[in-house]
């Protein structure tokens, strides 16, 4: 039960959140220069001084900033965002569409980034100082350094003209559309590269959080205790030591979700990938506000959910916090 | 681990002699310099600086001119070869080395600025300030940074000073994080309220008796925040968000990015500039860690 108000009372936290990132993209808008007439006025190409006061009259933007904060509130709980000349399309639509390919390369690079980069912590803190640690402390540090998109300009370069096995740019083979389950291997071989290069930032980071955590684990009294029992190592390491090891790499996971999805921006960027990240490149080209802004608070709602995800998955991960909350 | 291992607790004025034998800035200093790694992270360091000072009195070509025909290969009519447009790369990374570490200098002292007073506040005063301060970091956390810098630069223009205030406006809250739980740590210890006691006012007890305690992990955090800056300006301009009319080792990648499979040179050698740097200060911060922190050096 108490499970369920911890929950419901993150919700509405959320949710405080979230609006208040409305009230940032408000005055985002009302403080940059310029006026918003006008820039609509640029955006449908040009228009004339009775064209621009129609505009105003009919944005409401001759209303006082209370009366436009109140109608952009109350559009966008309907689910209005604004419509984008650019695209010629409604705001919400054009992010929908794109957001399951965000999703997709941001979840393949979070699962390789924690699976592989815990790994490599682990077996690098059972001797920490031999050889193959000393290669991830160093792995860890180029990976931290390197900046993702010239990262993924490397790789381009090297699937691209050097060894070209794998696609490097685009969701889908479109010269020879496929079906089926040929479809989603499609998808999957061209989500290597991206998913690869977005990863390799965060496995740099989990390795050296992992490597630390499992140093001191394998130290800890319970560790000791689990050996002295006659556990084989496997167990104690796998079962014991590397639950108390994955807790910091879970939270840490989850608040550098925004991190995540600000690199998919540069990540999409660089391999032509049609998520949101592309959408944000396209429409700052195009000085876009109303897409870049419903951007930003969709990437909110997305940290936010990715927040209240690891919450849940740290309690069941950490049986202290989970005991205390029945 | 020897008495001299712990420089970071409280200076308390009761219990220490009145003139310290060694300062505790002497002694971080001499264990820094026992970090190989850290050692060579400053000299890299201070060679990219003396390079990006002294440099373009040495290599006079500008490097916004067009000195030789388009993707000129690295050889001897140009050392690093030339750009889409013919520009000189070795000149772009002499020149925008400047740009590149000033913002990340400059953003660094931005979101420590504002991180350490949102933090020392909120960890010093607790309550409904903190509540507050705590809710605003959690504000500024939800959104992503590089998009939030993304959309600040956009709306509000194109200049170096406009991407150096974004890039500090959207960094502070790991640094307002960590102030603050140092603050929650120290205040209540006893040579605080012995300040308090001998009537220390709150703006005395802040800046003078807390913060010069709290300050180790805070200084590792503004090493590294420079590292984070650096790669936000290339993240920026890679995405055609910086200042184009100062070269940048960002803005060179994110001009030549689609010629990259025409020459890789345009690309690689400012990616590896930004890379070293960023390497460099990061091994700093690694060594300034360990220096001042008595209880990381026994790790391996």
């Amino acid at each position: 039960m108490n499970l369920l108000l911890h929950i419901v009372r993150q919700l509405a936290n959320a949710i405080g959140l979230l609006f208040a990132v409305l009230v940032l993209n408000f005055c985002l808008i009302h403080a940059a220069p310029g006026d918003p007439a006008m820039v609509i006025a640029g955006e449908m190409g040009g228009a004339s001084a009775d064209v621009i006061a129609a505009l105003r009259i009919k944005y409401g933007l001759d209303k006082s900033l209370f009366e436009q904060l109140f109608t952009y509130m109350s559009k966008v709980v309907t689910g209005d965002f604004g419509f984008s000349y650019y695209f010629n399309e409604p705001v919400v639509s054009l992010i929908l569409q794109r957001i399951p390919a965000t999703l997709y390369l941001v979840i393949a690079a979070l699962v390789m980034s924690v699976v592989i980069g815990t790994l490599l912590g682990v077996v690098s803190a059972r001797k920490p100082n031999g050889l193959f640690s000393q290669g991830v402390t160093v792995i860890a540090l180029a990976g931290y350094a390197a900046p993702v998109f010239w990262t993924g300009l490397m790789l381009l370069l090297l699937f691209g003209s050097v060894w070209p096995i794998l696609p490097v740019s685009g969701m889908i083979d479109v010269v020879r559309p496929k079906t089926g389950f040929a479809h989603v291997l499609d998808i999957i071989q061209h989500l290597i590269l991206p998913s690869t290069t977005l990863a390799l930032v965060f496995i740099a980071q989990y390795s050296r959080l992992a490597r630390v955590n499992m140093i001191d684990a394998l130290t800890a009294d319970y560790v000791r205790t689990a050996r002295a029992k006659g556990l084989p190592e496997t167990i104690v390491i796998g079962k014991h030591a590397l639950r108390n090891t994955l807790i910091p790499i879970v939270t840490v996971a989850g608040l550098q979700f925004g991190h995540l999805f600000a690199g998919a921006v540069l990540v999409e960027t660089v391999f032509s990938w049609p998520g949101m990240g592309r959408l944000v490149f396209d429409s700052i080209l195009r000085r876009d506000y109303p897409t870049l802004l419903a951007v930003l608070f969709f990437s909110a709602v997305l940290v936010m959910a990715a927040n209240i995800v690891t919450d849940l998955v740290y309690r069941l991960i950490d049986p202290r916090i989970r005991s205390g909350a029945r | 681990m020897t008495s001299i291992d712990t420089p970071a607790l409280p200076r308390d004025a009761s219990t220490l002699p009145s003139r310290p034998a060694i300062s505790p800035t002497l002694v971080a200093l001499r264990q820094f310099c026992r970090s190989p790694s850290g050692v060579a992270g400053a000299a890299v360091l201070l060679i990219l600086v003396l390079t990006t000072v002294f440099g373009p009195h040495f290599y006079g070509i500008d490097p916004l001119d067009l000195v030789d025909a388009p993707f000129t290969p690295p050889g001897e009519d140009a050392w690093l070869g030339t750009d889409y447009l013919g520009r000189d790369i070795l000149a772009g990374l002499i020149h925008g080395g400047r740009a590149t570490l000033t913002v990340g200098g400059v953003a660094a002292i931005i979101t420590i600025a504002i991180g350490v007073t949102i933090g020392s506040l909120s960890g010093f005063f607790g309550g409904v300030i903190d509540t507050a301060l705590v809710k605003i970091t959690e504000f500024f956390q939800i959104l992503p940074p590089l998009l939030f810098a993304m959309v600040l630069v956009t709306l509000f223009g194109q200049t170096l000073t406009t991407v150096t205030i974004a890039i500090g406006v959207v960094s502070w809250p790991t640094a307002a994080r960590l102030t603050r739980a140092e603050f929650l740590r120290l205040r209540n210890l006893d040579f605080v309220k012995a300040s308090r006691a001998a009537g220390a006012g709150n703006g005395h007890l802040i800046l003078r008796v807390v913060l010069p305690n709290a300050l180790p992990p805070i200084i590792v955090s503004a090493t590294m925040a420079i590292g984070v800056a650096i790669l936000f300006e290339g993240g920026l301009s890679f995405l055609g968000l910086g200042d184009p009319n100062t070269m940048s080792w960002g803005l060179m990648i994110g001009q030549n990015r689609n010629y990259v499979l025409d020459g890789w040179w345009t690309v690689i050698f400012p990616g590896a500039a930004i890379f070293v740097a960023v390497l460099a200060i990061s091994l700093i911060g690694d060594g300034i860690n360990d220096a001042i922190n008595p209880r990381l050096r026994k790790r391996g």
